[in-house]
């Protein structure tokens, strides 16, 4: 096996509670690297073992016992000097949200010290009759009743196994009670406030009555050419450190530094996405957080960027003691599309998404979807029971998001995500998704890349899919006029690409401010010890894209999924420096399709000779 | 040249840097002129933080957008009307 990697994978199955310890393929890896590139290869071959069993990946059930969990590490992660790789990918066959595949990716330390316990990957297959939890210490792994953490929340969770486990780097995965619950938006959290927050991989788990992970252990993983890897290490540290946004924009103000500049730019989505313009911005800002509610901050482990928030609620009815985050996604999700100005509110409600385990972007944003439907008079208010979703109503939010957690009164209509809600209730136009996956904070008739990206990302709206923000606002690594569609196709596809090289590394996507695709490729190589280049790496990545496109078309999505909302199609931004504008979808994706090599959103069949996947 | 009216708004390290949100300035309609008066009230500072003297032109990391849209993609010189606000930001990113 090539240095960076552990060498062992280790399969679960909870039908049957036996636990095997398999070794990772180096053929495997080299082509897929690790993290999400080897996760989708493994559940690539799951479907096809079930086809030929004769079921259908139509229809699979996402919290039926057939659905697959992987946690997966790659070359990077944990690797001493790898600079920021602190990262896990969590994947699973199916989501509950949005019926494609699940994705997530977090921080924090879970990833590295699932290295250090000695594996580079979990699989987990079946389901449990009972609740359990898997413990992985120094190479041993361990089924054990989880009977007295069910119905726990995250905090207590990881407080209780990190005391039960009595080792060095001890990390928690686990879910709270809206993962026990089956919430559709429910995620992972891992060290009590870094989430695998997307698609709902928290219900999975919580379907096969698998509370958490918890890891420790103490072996590294190798590096193949120490030498080689203490110098391109020591270059693309000083870079970070050096870098104005991840050097110092970053660590100061976090990621909520962006929601005055996006507002700026007139993409900010407010009200649900009725505008993108946001006149009370400044008051949920980076520099407001900064200002008023940060006490510190963390940093995932091995990162020199330390962009996490450590807050408080000094006093108020949303008093918290200590907190983290809210990140700028939820920052808006929480407070931007509810058009909700007290920032107090955003903490706590976002305290509450960590607690009780919920991604809250997609919580936010179903709680705005519920706000529409409400102010324009579609929802019985019977059916809301006294919760007055209001735009602005900050008191509601914060018991929207713990409704959902336990799915009370409207709360289980909320925990079925916006695309069910707003179809449950006759407008389906206005939940602002993609394949069901919630949007995030940018709106695409201000920034058109970003609307090419969410409607062709695999895992539905997602703004890490093929982050152009970077180069429409940002001006990362060159300026582009983001109300122009033209020349868009080409960055989506090299940012989709080179995303997935990252995911599968595992590291942080931020690292990719200040260091660019010939440091990867040296990082990698010097840890691995193949040789690799900057083609060689983005060919991997379109491999990867690719082959989980395969499978999403197996799901039955194409090229009538790789839409966007009516609103942004349609309904011209109303004011700020986008008005007028509506996403030219159409002929961007025309572009890209030809660029990708698929027709009608499926992969050609020469497409995937050249890419070297075996179907 | 007329004299115009704007609006300058700063944001993040600026923001802490200068202990100003905002502020009004009166200048030619150019940027430089616009710079060079700000100057005046926030230090002289200012200048070296948002333009490069030996180019003659606005620092390229620095982001400036004149009513939401950054200077960059205007692609042209820039005069400055009455009103206009000017958004100045150092390099940054989240997501």
């Amino acid at each position: 096996m090539p240095r960076g990697y552990m060498g062992k994978i280790l399969r679960v199955n909870l039908n049957t509670k036996s636990l095997k310890v398999e070794p990772t393929s180096e053929e495997v890896a080299r082509k897929y690297l690790g993290g999400k590139g080897y996760a989708v290869y493994l559940l690539y071959k799951y479907l096809k073992e079930y086809e030929k069993a004769g079921i259908s990946p139509k229809d699979m059930d996402a919290l039926g016992s057939e659905n697959v969990l992987i946690f997966a590490t790659g070359p990077g992660t944990g690797v001493p000097g790898f600079p920021s790789s602190g990262r896990y990918h969590v994947m699973a066959l199916k989501s509950p949200l949005t019926g494609s595949i699940g994705s997530a990716n977090s921080g924090g330390e879970f990833g590295p010290f699932l290295k250090f316990s000695g594996f580079d990957a979990v699989v987990v297959e079946g389901a449990s009759e009972t609740p359990v939890y898997l413990a992985i210490v120094n190479g041993e792994a361990e089924l054990r009743d989880a009977g007295s953490l069910w119905g726990k929340n995250v905090f207590d969770t990881c407080r209780i196994l990190r005391n039960r486990v009595n080792g060095k780097n001890i990390s928690v995965a686990c879910i709270g009670p809206a993962g026990e619950n089956l919430a559709y938006m429910a995620g992972i959290v891992n060290d009590e406030h870094r989430a695998a927050g997307r698609t709902g991989l928290g219900a999975v788990m919580g379907s096969k009555k698998l509370k958490a992970i918890v890891v420790s252990g103490e072996e590294k993983p190798p590096v193949a050419k120490p030498k080689e890897f203490a110098e391109v290490s020591k270059r693309c540290l000083d870079a970070l450190k050096t870098n104005a946004v991840t050097g110092v924009g970053l660590p100061i103000y976090g990621t909520a530094i962006l929601i005055n500049i996006i507002n700026t730019a007139g993409g900010l989505p407010y009200k649900n996405w009725q505008t993108g313009v946001n006149p009370d911005a400044e008051k949920i800002s980076g520099e407001t957080l900064a200002e008023k509610y940060l006490t510190s901050q963390r940093s995932c482990w091995g990162c020199p960027i330390g962009c996490g928030r450590v807050t408080s609620v000094k006093s108020g009815p949303f008093q918290i003691l200590a907190s983290e985050g809210p990140e700028y996604e939820s920052v808006w999700a929480l407070g931007g599309s509810t058009a909700i100005k007290d920032l107090d509110a955003v903490v706590k409600a976002n305290h509450y998404c960590d607690e009780l385990g919920l991604d809250s972007i997609s919580m936010g944003s179903t709680i705005a979807a519920a706000m529409e439907l409400n102010e324009r008079g579609y929802i019985p208010q019977e059916d809301l029971q006294g919760l007055d979703l209001r735009f602005g109503n900050a008191a509601a939010l914060v018991e929207a998001v713990w409704r959902t957690a336990y799915k009370v009164g409207f709360g289980k209509y909320l925990a079925l995500g916006s695309k069910r809600l707003c179809e449950i209730y006759g407008h389906p136009e206005l939940s602002m998704s993609v394949k069901g996956l919630e949007m995030p904070a940018y709106d695409p008739r201000a920034m058109k890349g970003m609307g090419l990206n969410y409607a062709t990302s695999n895992r539905g709206g997602c703004h890490v899919t093929g982050y152009t923000v970077s180069p429409e606002i940002l001006g990362i690594p060159e300026k582009i006029d983001p109300l122009k569609a033209e020349g868009k196709a080409v960055w989506v596809k090299i940012f989709q690409d080179f995303t997935c090289v990252v995911n599968s590394t595992v590291n942080c996507l931020f690292t990719t401010f200040a260091l660019g695709m010939k440091d990867y490729a040296e990082l990698l190589s010097a840890v691995t010890g193949w040789d690799l280049t900057e083609d060689e790496i983005l060919k991997i990545g379109e491999r990867i894209y690719n082959l989980e496109r395969v499978i999403i078309n197996k799901y039955g999505y194409d090229g009538k999924d790789d839409t966007l909302p009516k609103r942004l199609l349609e309904e011209p931004m109303p004011e700020g420096p986008a008005k007028g504008h509506i996403t030219e979808l159409e002929k961007m994706r025309e572009e890209y399709y030809k660029l990708r090599g698929w027709i009608n959103g499926v992969p050609t069949k020469e497409k995937l000779v050249e890419l070297e996947i075996e179907l | 040249m007329s004299v115009v009216s704007v609006k300058i708004l700063l944001f993040a390290t600026l923001r802490s840097k200068y202990k100003t949100r905002e502020l009004a300035v009166e200048c030619d309609g150019t940027l430089l002129n616009m710079i060079e008066n700000a100057s005046k009230i926030l230090g002289l500072e200012f200048i070296d933080d948002v333009y490069d003297r030996k180019e003659g032109k606005v620092r390229d990391d620095m982001i400036i957008m004149v009513n939401g849209r950054n200077i960059k993609d205007l692609k042209r010189e820039i005069t400055l009307k009455d009103n206009d606000v000017v958004a100045v930001f150092p390099p940054l990113a989240g997501g």
